[in-house]
């Protein structure tokens, strides 16, 4: 990796971890080798959103031509949100793409992720399941992202309802995960869902 | 017949076509210098063909006016580059500005961060920037400051540095310029999309800003497909006596030597 974005990388390093988000708990980011290539990123789930209370884990990778070029970040917790994608973990965000700047940073990066989460643009995408649900069920979306809060990150609210719904599919022989997302996608209508897991 | 497009929802599009775009980079990279030697116009004329009658024609009037060029690479920066190498070129011989101009870059720290950026990295670039600068100063010859505009690092947070200055001017005379920007945007939106991210082509816009920001006068020689056998020109900020000369091509910046 050239020295510039090594150099760079450090240095942020220590400005992340003595930032006033890290004694708040809010953000934080750990090395995952020497040489700063692959950091883990990690947010709080913002107050008054369904992912209050929830841990979100990040993959960060810092490509060569670091910070003249985005870094690579993806969600590692899954998350149930218009903007990432609930397979893959992919973020839909303009500054990780074409409105990234080099006076930008990785708290910069950790900061616009935890404001994506209180704020989604259901109108630019990641996952289109997600984004119409937002809109056209907003109820159900804000109970379904909560759901997954509380089953992926840790989050505190239990939905007696929905998980009911998960354990009666998997007793039917469907995989945890598969049902919920077919449920999530089916806005929670068993029959549905089923069928969905079926065809 | 084409194949029809069938969408993967396990792979990330955005990704590819990032990496396409790197790729697009890396290749221009391998041709180009950053900032080339000095050429002469016949060298120019052979980018065309024989029969670009417009082109060649425009090409004899700058000879009779210009002596040489030099190119930049096309890379979206490149009026920033140009800017920037041809006028610390000039302050390489030119004491009494060098003075005034290194006042204004020490001073520019401050007022960035006074209209919000972040002090953490405007530091970062601005200290590149006062490196290069201070080695301007110092007796510096054009060989060593074309070989530092050659280093992509350096010259990557050089241009860095020479987009936050439009973007800090353009934000602190944001009431002027908000009546040039389409597109229902406000300057900042502006600034964050077509300023400061690397790569993004420069404008008028961008240009009034730059020169204003670092009260430096420049000329553009327009270079383009009109049928006049001449090349017109514009000076920013307009009436001024110019000490830097760029030829513009549709799309690209590069420095001309009168």
């Amino acid at each position: 990796m050239a020295n510039i974005a090594i150099q760079r990388i450090q240095r942020e390093f220590k400005e992340v971890v003595k930032s006033e988000e890290v004694a708040k708990c809010s953000i934080k980011v750990e090395l995952l080798n020497d040489s700063y290539t692959e950091l883990k990123g990690e947010i709080a789930g913002p107050p008054d959103t369904p992912y209050e209370g929830g841990t979100f884990i990040l993959e960060i990778k810092i490509p060569e031509t670091y910070p003249f070029n985005p870094p690579k970040v993806k969600f590692l917790t899954r998350i149930w949100h218009p903007n990432i994608s609930s397979v893959t973990g992919a973020i839909c965000l303009d500054i990780l793409k074409d409105q990234w700047a080099a006076a930008m940073t990785l708290r910069t990066v950790l900061l616009s992720l935890q404001a994506l989460l209180s704020a989604a643009e259901p109108d630019d995408p990641q996952d289109a399941v997600v984004a119409r649900q937002y809109k056209e069920a907003n109820d159900i979306f804000k109970k379904t992202a909560s759901h997954w809060t509380n089953k992926y990150a840790g989050g505190p609210n239990c939905d007696k309802d929905y998980e009911d719904k998960v354990t009666q599919l998997q007793s039917m022989g469907f995989d945890e995960h598969k049902a919920r997302v077919s449920l999530s996608t089916c806005n929670w209508n068993v029959e549905r869902a089923t069928e969905n897991l079926l065809s | 017949m084409a194949e029809a497009f069938n969408f993967d929802p396990d792979k990330n599009y955005d990704e590819a076509t990032m990496e396409q775009q790197r790729n697009i980079e890396k290749e221009i990279s391998a041709n180009q210098a950053l900032v080339s030697f000095q050429i002469d116009f016949d060298t120019v004329s052979a980018d065309y063909s024989k029969e670009d009658e417009t082109y060649l024609g425009k090409i004899q009037d700058l000879k009779i006016k210009y002596k040489c060029v030099r190119r930049t690479r096309g890379d979206g920066n490149c009026f920033y580059r140009a800017f920037g190498f041809a006028y610390l070129e000039q302050l390489l011989t030119n004491q009494v500005d060098y003075a005034r101009f290194k006042e204004v870059a020490t001073r520019s720290k401050d007022e960035l961060v006074s209209l919000g950026f972040p002090q953490f990295t405007i530091e970062d670039f601005h200290d590149t920037f006062m490196d290069v600068v201070e080695k301007v100063g110092t007796p510096c010859t054009t060989k060593e400051l074309h070989e530092t505009f050659n280093d992509q690092g350096i010259s990557d947070y050089l241009v860095v540095y020479l987009r936050l200055l439009v973007s800090g001017y353009l934000q602190k005379k944001a009431d002027f310029y908000q009546n040039f920007i389409e597109g229902g945007r406000s300057v900042k939106e502006f600034c964050n999309q077509e300023v400061e991210p690397m790569g993004k082509e420069s404008d008028h816009l961008q240009v009034m800003a730059l020169t204003s920001a670092l009260g430096v006068a420049v000329r553009v020689v327009y270079m383009d497909r009109g049928e006049s056998g001449q090349c017109n020109h514009h000076d920013f900020p307009e009436e001024s006596s110019p000490s830097v000369y760029l030829l513009y091509r549709p799309g690209h910046y590069d420095i001309l030597y009168s």
